[in-house]
């Protein structure tokens, strides 16, 4: 009664990994479009901070020369800080419906069907690359229509979609790899300070060249530093493929170390799941 | 023991399943035989051991120790294999609120590699056969409990498998619900010649379905057969008759048929030796002696004795039974949304004061 369904299962593998992983992108985006209540927060949040933070430090280009030759006005200072905060914002979310499907038995679901366990982590962590590169369009438009400038042009914009779509990647694995670690959306929530801690100690919200200490060497370590001081520079100085590079390959890098986190995490659940 | 077969046709075999949980050793050593075409009843209490078993055959969960092959493939050298010829509806119904009926349908049948023109088809004519068609493009999250077990159950079928797990499939629901899952159960089982492994706490359930079953109780299995065979092995039923006056000329009547039971007051009981044959014989026996039986019952043997016998506890309305010192504890249930469903046994139409389910037989 079976024998004409399980040669069809069999036949042609690696599309089937790839339509496996659509699909489940698919329902990442979906189950995000149909809960905005859960996107508001990472599109107000850096809208707010933006707007706090241009109000307050908008007389620092008439104070510091050095800044003034680079930045036209704070805002523009801001505008790459803004769009990896929505990101790295919304990326927790990734980690978050993990933990859920975990816990609502909807990743046993998936277990128990033959898909390929790597097709549910870039099922899970496609849906926050396209939250991430929608964010990088989302913020660029509006901080423009605010008056601030991104002289990169049309490349700039890409590279920050890119760089966006990465990050989102990066910081969604170890979201995800938390929610697989614990299989607790509060859990997952409860790490959510990390992020402030990422962009707090990053050139995020403050130019480098006016940190002292201890301060200065954080946010020079931290990777975040690198990725916005290169947008920063496209996006103010004008293309340079150079700056393209370092944002991207840095991105990329974190994407890249996540996932691999992810995967691990990925099989030992597979090995000892209780 | 009885009706047990060799391992030659045996569609699902495990020898000395073992799981454990650090300290706790949830599956202590199970061998299981179901033949291809049966439907076979896992029955035990709450923790018992039901799904973690079912977990290990579903290649969802490693064993610690023994072998399983399902569909012909072992659960965990060859699990991919196992999973594209198996139906697995766990406890609970575990879907995504925020999918309609169709989107899981269809995502289920991208899960096990069908192509989209059989998928639409099957997955229309299976929303149907369930009767969620009008539902079918809601939310999951506006389902009912029923709804959404028949969902699964629609879910599991998408690519027509050989086995068919389903984990406390009526947990929580109504006795309409259950019944309609039950029916199609059957209907998956007749038509269809799936084989259906059930787990299930409810004596009912194992009996209206199972061909045989297999009692399972701390991890082990302590009994297996047809349950018919496994209530005979109890023994002679119940007789239980009411009569309008001379009690003491009945028990003596009753007395030639078999020893004195203690029942409730105000009737009479026996062990009808010689089982049911006898029925006809102690009636007409009681009408020649003058008497008129107001009410009459015949116990048979149920699962729950059957389970007393291996356990020494009852499945069934354990807080009432005369014997619950060592009643199984009061372990959670999943079934946040239904309490009802913890104490079945003793609950719905049935005095209380009965502790056999029974068919009355109205003499008069």
């Amino acid at each position: 009664m079976t024998a004409a369904s399980v040669p069809a299962a069999q036949a042609a593998n690696r599309p089937q990994a790839l339509r496996q992983s659509l699909q489940l992108s698919r329902r990442a985006v979906s189950s995000m479009l149909r809960q905005p209540q859960v996107l508001v927060p990472s599109l107000f949040f850096p809208l707010f901070f933006c707007a706090l933070n241009a109000a307050a430090f908008d007389r620092i280009t008439g104070a510091e020369p050095e800044f003034a030759a680079q930045f036209d006005s704070f805002l523009d200072f801001l505008l790459p800080a803004t769009v990896l905060q929505g990101v790295l914002f919304g990326s927790t979310q990734a980690g978050t419906e993990m933990a859920n499907d975990i816990e609502i038995g909807f990743f046993d679901r998936l277990l128990a069907s033959p898909v390929s366990r790597t097709s549910i982590l870039v099922g899970r962590l496609a849906g926050g690359a396209l939250l991430g590169a929608a964010q990088a369009l989302f913020f660029t438009g509006i901080l423009t229509l605010f008056g601030a400038s991104v002289k990169g042009g049309v490349g700039a914009v890409a590279v920050l979609v890119v760089v966006s779509s990465l990050l989102a990647v990066g910081i969604g694995g170890f979201g995800v790899t938390l929610g697989i670690r614990t299989g607790s959306a509060e859990a997952v929530q409860g790490a959510f300070p990390l992020i402030f801690v990422l962009m707090f100690t990053s050139s995020a919200f403050f130019p480098r060249d006016l940190m002292s200490g201890w301060y200065r060497a954080v946010a020079t370590y931290n990777p975040i530093s690198w990725i916005l001081d290169s947008l920063r520079d496209l996006q103010t100085l004008g293309w340079s493929a150079e700056d393209a590079l370092v944002a991207i390959v840095t991105a990329a890098g974190l994407a890249v170390l996540s996932i691999v986190v992810a995967l691990g995490a990925l099989r030992r659940r597979l090995r000892t799941t209780t | 023991m009885t009706g047990d077969t060799g391992q030659g046709d045996a569609i699902i075999s495990a020898t000395g399943l073992v799981r454990r949980f650090g300290d706790l050793v949830a599956v202590d050593g199970v061998d299981l035989a179901v033949r291809r075409g049966e439907v076979f009843g896992f029955l035990g209490p709450n923790g018992a051991g039901k799904s973690t078993t079912v977990r290990m055959l579903t290649t969802l969960l490693r064993p610690s120790g023994g072998t399983a092959r399902v569909a012909g493939h072992d659960v965990v050298s060859e699990a991919g294999e196992v999973r594209r010829r198996i139906g697995v509806a766990l406890q609970d119904a575990a879907i995504d609120p925020l999918m309609t009926g169709t989107e899981l349908v269809r995502l289920q049948a991208v899960l096990f590699g069908i192509p989209n023109s059989i998928a639409q088809k099957r997955g229309a004519d299976l929303l149907d056969r369930v009767g969620l068609t009008a539902a079918a493009d809601r939310r999951v999250g506006t389902y009912s409990g029923g709804m959404r077990r028949r969902l699964d159950l629609a879910l599991s079928l998408v690519h027509e498998p050989e086995v068919l797990f389903l984990d406390e499939p009526t947990t929580g629901l109504d006795p309409m619900s259950r019944m309609a899952l039950w029916e199609e159960v059957r209907y998956l089982n007749r038509e269809r010649g799936t084989t259906v492994l059930l787990t299930t706490q409810y004596l009912e359930e194992a009996d209206q379905l199972a061909g045989r079953i297999a009692i399972i109780d701390h991890g082990r299995i302590v009994k297996k057969g047809v349950p018919r065979a496994l209530k005979d092995e109890v023994g002679s039923p119940t007789l239980m008759i009411e009569v309008d006056a001379d009690q003491r000329v009945a028990a003596e009547v009753l007395a030639r048929y078999g020893t004195e039971r203690t029942v409730d007051s105000g009737m009479l009981g026996i062990g009808l030796e010689g089982g049911a044959q006898q029925l006809t014989s102690v009636v007409r026996a009681l009408d020649d002696a003058g008497i008129t039986v107001v009410h009459m019952e015949l116990n048979a043997p149920t699962l729950d004795d059957v389970f007393a016998e291996a356990t020494g506890r009852r499945l069934e309305g354990a807080d009432e039974t005369e014997s619950d010192v060592d009643a199984p504890p009061p372990t959670p249930d999943r079934t946040e949304d239904d309490p009802s469903a913890v104490t079945e046994g003793q609950s719905g139409d049935e005095p209380p004061r009965r502790r056999r389910r029974s068919a009355p037989l109205r003499a008069s």
